[in-house]
């Protein structure tokens, strides 16, 4: 029971591995349901980094996802640039625009923060249905090719399966050894209290710019792999209400967590296909939930495993 | 616990070799919006010294602890601390010289679970300076450091009387105790001047006692005490020196007893009336 | 003599999104004045007072009841989400309290779209009266009605403000709120009353415009952000400055729209959204009422 206790999350690994020969059953339904779960995961992850540990509020982090996947999908599917540099290319504009924007955004406080990340998701995608000629408009951005590394092509499902969780496990671990080190605890002071970190020799700025520039890449890199996957990009899957969409499954899975906001990915993207199916409900749903989670669980469902967890244990040591 | 020092001897006699000023406020003004929070004041802090800073309320004194310690820069005049120059710097900048705080109204790190172990090592942040390239990529250095200061950490928390709690939540314990966790973290940042504010507010007598038996073997240590405090039977027996405050402005500096027979001061505090009082 | 007539035109559609854009920002400024919240779901009542009205109507009710059954609909919605959602949770932090003022926008959206699919809201104008012609440009007689709402409304605040015992009291907890409190004045209850009055003037605002644009679910968030726009030039406490840059707002909008190009209009107000936000977050005209510390 202990055993399990500390290295669940190999199982966990293990799972995901073995899931598309196995349970999956090579389902291109299923893989291609999770490939969107992976997804939202790393941008939950990140969205997760900048709000439940460095305490930034952020309504508009679509923008960077956005950022991510139209520049992966110009450059490769106008200029016929490989996918790699062309993701990478995406990472560096994401960080620019972070970079740049982040010192007066992030001075700001509570509502004028909410407002500015707000204001700066609808400056990227205006700009994104205004640029018509170079986004595809409205209408859209066609013929995407699929992921390839040095000739390798990412074109069937349980292939991009295979890459979108791998990164997945990558940006969770390297989120996770962030943020369980001295970094992360310096990021919580300067969540608490700003005056106060001040006073032992934080410099609130630098990090909190430091976060959101990282965020901004992962945020970007979901973004790719979105685009590489669809082969079709339109503007619409990038506004505030996705960054909405992103917030509840950050606090739905639990906030400050890490495994809290892939949990609520996991579970914001599965429940419609268990119970309705109706689009219609989703908005309703999602505003339901978060209301929810909220007044009652502010945890979320990582607060309530971990409760269950400790719980568990002290019976267990009875 | 240690034990404080033997005797008014070793004070004078460490008074006399620290003659040149610690820290120096020079002429310092703060407004806000139409209120003079600080009007003209000077007054000087030797090293090794624990002086206090009290007022009647509304005197100023947290403001000027504010101005100190860059959290607010002055309108007018100059902070020094041993002749370098505060004013104009930021916190952060202030704090890498040597300078901390505590704050009367509390500010512990509380989100996401944050232990009183957690509190105190970041007292120790610009030993650490964490980074993200250094976090993701020098583990094994990350690491070691993170025990090293682990240990110092625990001597902090011992030295206050709080080891016991390192793994609890600051706001599980009693607000006397997150004084003590809120003195542990500014300890550990090994500080050379210490500005507290109203330590030892909201403690009962016992607590306080050992509060003022912790500040003397805090000054044994060598650093440099500035306290601002309303209870002023603490203050007499514990500081070297007073400077007294009203309404922004300086009105009297002396030692203890100096102080306590000074007409101005109490009529600042008790009206013209006078009485009790606990000098 | 060239043809001016545009110009003209330009300026009475700036006069209408302006009016829009002002109550909205008087909305904002009510509820913020009372419990320092600045509501995101403010939009939605926007929207909801309009599909309301116009399923009402196309009932059969007669116009004037349609509107104020809705007003009455919509205040109690308004006050409901404080008392039930807003007031547990406001010893929280800020953080928290603008996430869930972004709940309920979705949950009301959602309900929005639930309810009255995404179709629009089909509202006949207050009056059968024909546009009129002035300077060449044809002026919608709805905008004089949008003109008048904004009007009427700020008469009944500055009214009730100035003149009511409750809105005195409204007053005195917006300036100071434990003070208040010890006067024997109901922070609770003033709560329920800013809300019921943001939501109102929200759902007054929606209907007045429904008439001359396409409303559906979704068309509440853009004007709460221009609200919130107009209420940070405003000077976040203050409602004159909120009316006065509302108005200021559509107007610019509007020639920007005209004159430069309508594709990056709403690039152009983000942006200066930004702008605003980097300098002077407190807003062009800094008014009384709350500190920041």
């Amino acid at each position: 029971m202990k055993l399990i206790n500390r290295f669940w999350w190999m199982l966990v690994l293990v799972f995901i591995a073995l899931y598309p020969p196995t349970i999956g059953g090579m389902s291109p339904y299923r893989s291609g349901l999770l490939i969107f779960v992976g997804i939202y995961v790393i941008l939950a992850v990140s969205l997760d980094l900048l709000m439940g540990f460095a305490g930034q509020i952020s309504v508009g982090h679509a923008a960077f996802f956005a950022i991510g996947a139209y520049v992966s999908g110009i450059l490769t599917a106008k200029y016929g640039a490989p996918p790699a540099p062309a993701m990478m290319a995406g990472m560096a504009l994401s960080a620019a625009v972070a970079w740049g924007v982040g010192r007066p955004v992030l001075a700001l406080k509570e509502y004028y923060l909410a407002m500015a990340t707000l204001a700066l998701n609808e400056i990227v995608v205006t700009l994104i249905v205004g640029l018509q000629r170079l986004t595809g408009g409205a209408s859209g951005l066609r013929d995407v090719p699929s992921f390839s590394v040095f000739g390798f092509s990412f074109d069937s499902q349980i292939r991009y399966y295979y890459l979108v969780w791998a990164i997945v496990v990558l940006v969770v671990a390297s989120s996770l050894l962030l943020t369980r080190s001295p970094f992360g605890r310096t990021l919580i002071a300067i969540h608490s209290d700003e005056t106060a970190a001040k006073t032992f020799g934080i410099d609130c700025a630098g990090y909190k710019i430091r976060v959101y520039v990282l965020s901004a890449v992962f945020a970007s890199i979901a973004g790719s792999l979105f685009a590489h996957y669809m082969g079709f990009l339109a503007p619409d899957d990038f506004s505030v209400m996705t960054s909405i969409n992103v917030l509840v499954m950050l606090y739905l899975g639990g906030i400050g967590t890490i495994y809290g906001p892939a949990l609520g990915a996991l579970f914001l993207k599965l429940l419609p296909e268990i119970t309705v199916r109706l689009q219609d409900y989703e908005m309703l749903m999602n505003g339901a939930i978060l209301i929810l989670i909220l007044v009652f669980m502010p945890k979320g469902l990582f607060g309530i495993l971990t409760e269950i967890r400790s719980r568990l244990v002290a019976r267990g040591s009875r | 616990m240690s034990t404080p020092p033997q005797g008014r001897a070793r004070e004078k006699e460490r008074a006399g070799l620290a003659e040149e000023a610690f820290l120096t406020v020079h002429r310092v003004s703060k407004s806000f919006e139409g209120v003079h929070a600080l009007i003209d004041v000077s007054f000087q802090v030797k090293a090794g010294q624990i002086k206090a800073l009290i007022g009647p309320n509304g005197a100023g004194k947290t403001t000027l602890l504010n101005v100190i310690n860059g959290l607010l820069p002055p309108d007018e005049g100059r902070v020094a601390l041993r002749g370098r120059e505060l004013a104009g710097m930021k916190t952060e900048q202030i704090a890498a010289l040597g300078v901390s705080r505590t704050f009367q109204l509390l500010r512990l790190f509380t989100v996401n679970d944050a232990t009183v172990l957690d509190n105190v090592l970041l007292g120790a942040h610009k030993r650490i300076n964490p980074t993200i390239l250094g976090t993701l990529f020098l583990p094994g250095r990350s690491r070691h450091r993170e025990r090293v200061m682990r240990e110092k950490a625990m001597e902090a928390l011992s030295f206050v009387g709080m080891n016991w709690a390192a793994d609890r939540l600051p706001t599980a314990l009693s607000f006397g105790n997150q004084r003590l966790v809120e003195l542990a973290r500014s300890l550990m940042s090994e500080p050379e001047l210490l500005l507290l504010d109203e330590p030892a507010s909201g403690l009962n007598d016992a607590e306080v006692e050992e509060f003022l038996q912790l500040l003397l073997a805090v000054r044994a240590r060598g650093i440099t005490i500035l306290l601002v405090q309303h209870n002023m039977n603490l203050v007499m027996r514990l500081c070297d020196d007073i400077v007294v405050l009203d309404f922004g402005k300086w009105l009297a500096e002396g030692d203890p007893a100096a102080i306590c027979a000074n007409p101005a001061v109490i009529e600042a505090y008790l009206g013209a009336a006078g009485g009790g009082g606990s000098c | 003599m060239g043809d001016f007539s545009y110009l003209v035109q330009f300026f009475f559609s700036g006069l209408t999104s302006g009016a829009v854009y002002a109550l909205m920002a008087v909305s904002l400024v009510v509820v913020y004045k009372v419990s320092l919240l600045i509501c995101f779901a403010q939009g939605e009542f926007f929207v909801i007072g309009a599909l309301t009205m116009a399923t009402l109507t196309s009932k059969g009710l007669p116009m004037p009841v349609a509107l104020g059954l809705s007003i009455v609909i919509s205040t109690a919605i308004g006050a409901l989400v404080e008392r039930v959602l807003i007031r547990p949770i406001q010893n929280t932090s800020v953080g928290n309290l603008i996430v869930m003022t972004i709940a309920i926008s979705l949950a009301l959206r959602g309900s929005a779209l639930l309810v009255w699919g995404k179709e629009s809201a089909v509202l006949p104008p207050f009056s059968a009266t024909p546009p009129i012609q002035v300077l060449g440009a044809t002026l919608q007689s709805q905008v004089l009605w949008i003109i008048g709402v904004t009007l009427f409304v700020l008469i009944v605040i500055w009214f009730f403000f100035e003149k009511t015992r409750a809105g005195i009291a409204m007053r005195a907890c917006s300036e100071n709120r434990l003070g208040a409190s010890l006067m024997g004045i109901s922070t609770q209850k003033i709560a329920i009353f800013a809300w019921a009055w943001g939501s109102g003037i929200g759902a007054l605002a929606g209907m007045a415009v429904a008439p001359l644009l396409f409303m559906q679910y979704g068309s509440g968030l853009m004007p709460m952000v221009k609200g919130f726009i107009a209420m940070s030039i405003g000077g976040l406490g203050s409602i004159a400055g909120a009316v006065i840059a509302g108005f200021l707002l559509g107007i610019v909008e509007a020639y920007t729209i005209g004159l430069l190009s309508s594709q990056f209009s709403d690039t152009i107000v983000f942006t200066l959204l930004l702008v605003l936000l980097f300098f002077k977050p407190s807003g062009l005209f800094p008014a009384s009422g709350r500190r920041e510390v």
